[in-house]
């Protein structure tokens, strides 16, 4: 056995004895296969408590003698930060800040809020120049709306050495993900923070019982959702979708069948491009693909179209990966250990490059969601909060956070080869077995919305209006609904 | 004639039940999703009466282990996180009391002048109270917030009942005033012509005769404050938070926390019941107070 399969199995096996899942005889016998005492494994006789199973689950002492020392002339300093409620902030606020708060002496409050209320409390302390908040936690989408009123961290490392965590390595941060959530331009607008995007997630029950497979292109995955309403409805549907009238999951959908079907956005010109002949085509597919999901749809954000999914009324879903883990938690949903994750389908035409496009935007049918985490150029304590963004975002602690919270990918690469990450790929909730999808995604699927500063306005008001206003059934037709789309977006564009 | 009594009592019951079927279902079914698995809250047909309870929401929204006392939750939920509600609904007490007391006395105070009082621009002044109702709240959150953090009444309880205050304050003015003006200006005249003062015959004869209009009042200033959502999401940060905004906080990226707001939105209606039972007695008096005119 190779190492690493050594180290991955036993990480395995004492997994599954502190959670209860393997009695202590197996575990003892499959520890003394690996060649290990139980001694060497550090349990003793006794199985191992959930205080044991958390302290295996805490930061590493190196990171935490490096935020002791650093944070010394800033002991005592209040820091704020207004995020939206994901898995990473509520795995710091909940479980892994007190680390922190001890080690550097500062407290750090975190104010959890819905996403448009985030945006709302960013955009009055951005204009205020308040600095009521520290950190801001910016969505992909406003990163060009708040590139002046952050720091980049890349100045940070080269200004502050002294600040500089030893061995941050902010190189691993993944790439795709540096350019789609948290570059404007040539700035670094924070570091990635989350990355929920869209991924195929299927009931592969009801797929091997109609003797699908995990949909390789888009008309297959309308074939497919389609035999599955036919027969199955209306109990049950072949597909889903995000469609609430002038909210921004509309946005993202519509993205995604935009880029996949080999449109985008923006023109190099920097006009609206969706009223295309390909745009046009992805609004006939979508507008196909809404008759097999569930009625209702039309009123739900990412929130209804996960329940459908989790409460067994939609076969599957093209989107947030982050879902995942949470259907795979039994006592949340009835599709525990049920679900299937896959690479979203191949676009049906060639995708556009970024220089057919408009503003940075980059097509791909993995519509991503990221966020990044900045230090605020207003904050009193700049320093401090740079100290504190570090250790939020540094291996060991993204490590914590997926390991504790599930849910999300990892941002930095490194994370995903993590020991403790692979031991967690089981059915149960907060698994990690769909990650493998999502850095695929990333690396080779990924699509990322435009950056310019009016995008917050248009992806969250101008276009899922209107679009809703489609849906509704309020234009005569796709085209004229793309035609008013794009005349309004032009006009926010030009001022 | 006496069977048509009867079939017309019953008609009567029946609907009337049917009524409060109707109010009560809401609140019993949000009652129960406080109580159900995650798995069971969206069942389809619902499980509206079969389901196994469950205080595992209670468990996690107010991090009370029940049966091991104060736990530690040990893991982050998926789809909520963990939450410690119980200090949030203390800011909703404190901010609902302390901004309703203010309110009612001030309003008490103002409207027994309005009723009571000849000065210049009466007329005019009662037009300029109810007038400031008609403001949207939403135009001057934004100038308050830059207010407060200049005067540092930003995340403060002081700022926020004093919004609240003044948000109520034309509304129990001019309901006050209503009810002053059904008491007789005489009962006023023949204690000052035995020579009472103004301030005696407000605090001794008038108040206690408006009492049912308080409470009636005050209940209306007290629901106002606990539901507020506005002026508490602006200009509040991490320091406090009243139940309304904090329930925004289940809406996640990952779902909404159904069970976990239908626990908090559930033991947030113990305190309004409380202080409406306190009331009640004056209540159904100030209700009705001046509907019959002599």
């Amino acid at each position: 056995m190779k190492d690493s399969d050594r180290k991955l199995y036993r990480a395995k096996i004492v997994d599954d004895y502190v959670r209860g899942r393997m009695s202590r005889r197996s575990f003892l016998r499959n520890a003394s296969a690996l060649g290990l005492g139980a001694g060497v494994l550090g349990t003793g006789m006794m199985r191992p408590t959930p205080t044991f199973a958390q302290n295996a689950l805490e930061p590493s002492k190196e990171v935490l003698d490096w935020v002791r020392e650093v944070s010394k002339p800033f002991s005592g300093t209040t820091l704020r930060l207004a995020t939206e409620s994901t898995p990473p902030s509520n795995a710091i606020n909940s479980q892994l800040k007190k680390y922190f708060e001890e080690a550097s002496g500062m407290t750090v409050e975190i104010e959890t809020l819905p996403l448009e209320q985030v945006l709302q409390k960013l955009t009055l302390d951005i204009a205020s120049q308040l600095g009521t908040y520290d950190l801001y936690y910016i969505d992909q989408s406003w990163a060009a709306s708040v590139s002046r009123d952050v720091f980049d961290p890349r100045e940070q490392i080269a200004n502050n050495p002294d600040l500089a965590m030893p061995n941050y390595n902010i190189d691993d941060f993944m790439p795709a993900l540096v350019d789609g959530i948290a570059k404007y331009e040539d700035r670094w607008v924070g570091v990635p923070y989350d990355i929920p995007i869209f991924i195929m997630q299927y009931r592969k029950d009801i797929y091997d019982k109609m003797g699908f497979g995990a949909p390789e292109t888009l008309e297959e995955y309308y074939e497919q959702a389609k035999a599955i309403t036919d027969e199955n409805g209306p109990n049950l549907y072949g597909a889903t979708g995000q469609m609430k009238s002038g909210h921004y999951s509309l946005e993202c959908d519509w993205t995604a069948w935009l880029w996949g079907h080999g449109g985008s956005i923006f023109g190099p010109d920097g006009k609206f491009t969706g009223n295309d002949e390909r745009g046009l085509e992805a609004m006939e597919y979508w507008t196909r693909l809404a008759q097999t999901m569930p009625p209702g749809v039309n009123g739900w954000t990412w929130d209804g179209e996960g329940q459908s999914v989790a409460q067994g009324v939609a076969a599957s879903m093209m989107s947030w990966g982050e879902f995942f883990p949470y259907f795979d938690d039994p006592s949340a949903t009835k599709v525990s250990g049920l679900m299937a994750a896959a690479r979203c389908p191949k676009p049906k035409n060639p995708l556009r490059t970024v220089t057919e496009t408009g503003y940075g935007e980059i097509p791909g049918v993995g519509h991503q969601g990221g966020s990044s985490l900045a230090v605020s150029r207003n904050s009193k304590n700049p320093d401090a909060a740079w100290i504190f963004m570090q250790w939020a975002t540094c291996y060991d602690t993204q490590v914590l956070i997926t390991a504790l919270g599930g849910g999300t990918g990892p941002t930095r690469d490194s994370v995903y080869n993590d020991e403790r990450i692979k031991a967690n790929a089981r059915v149960g909730a907060g698994t990690t077995r769909h990650l493998d999808v999502v850095r695929e995604t990333i690396a080779l699927d990924m699509g990322s919305e435009p950056d310019l500063p009016q995008w917050a306005e248009l992806s969250n008001d101008t276009i899922p209006v209107r679009l809703g206003k489609y849906f509704a059934g309020e234009y005569a037709s796709a085209k004229e609904a793309m035609d008013d789309i794009a005349q309004a977006v032009d006009k926010v564009v030009s001022g | 004639m006496m069977v048509r009594s009867k079939s017309s009592r019953m008609v009567r019951t029946i609907v009337g039940w049917a009524v409060v079927a109707l109010f009560a279902f809401p609140l019993y079914y949000w009652m129960t999703v406080a109580f159900k698995e995650g798995n069971e809250i969206f069942n389809w047909p619902p499980k509206v009466w079969s389901f196994t309870p469950t205080i595992k929401n209670f468990e996690e929204v107010f991090g009370i282990s029940f049966g091991f006392g104060f736990g530690e939750q040990r893991e982050v939920l998926p789809g909520g996180g963990n939450f410690r509600m119980g200090p949030r609904l203390w800011d909703s007490i404190v901010i609902a009391i302390l901004s309703t007391a203010l309110a009612i006395t001030i309003a008490t105070l103002a409207s027994y002048a309005l009723s009571r009082m000849n000065f210049r621009g009466r007329h005019h002044f009662v037009s300029w109270v109810l007038s400031t109702r008609m403001m949207p709240p939403v135009a001057v959150a934004i100038p308050i917030f830059f207010i407060y953090k200049d005067i540092g009444l930003l995340d403060t309880y002081t700022g926020v009942i004093l919004i609240h205050a003044l948000m109520n304050l034309p509304l129990a003015v001019l309901l006050m005033k209503s009810f002053f003006d059904d008491i007789p200006g005489e009962i006023d005249e023949s204690a000052l012509v035995d020579g009472a003062s103004r301030w005696l015959i407000f605090r001794r004869i008038v108040l206690p005769m408006v009492k049912g209009g308080i409470a009636a009042t005050a209940v209306l200033c007290f629901i106002f404050s606990w539901t507020e959502f506005l002026f508490v999401l602006t200009l509040t940060q991490t320091g406090l938070k009243t139940v309304p905004v904090v329930s925004s906080t289940f809406v996640t990226s990952t779902g909404t926390a159904w069970g976990s707001m239908a626990a908090l939105g559930a033991a947030a209606m113990i305190p309004a019941f409380i202080f409406i039972l306190l009331v009640q007695k004056h209540l159904v008096r100030g209700l009705t107070l001046g509907s019959v005119k002599q």
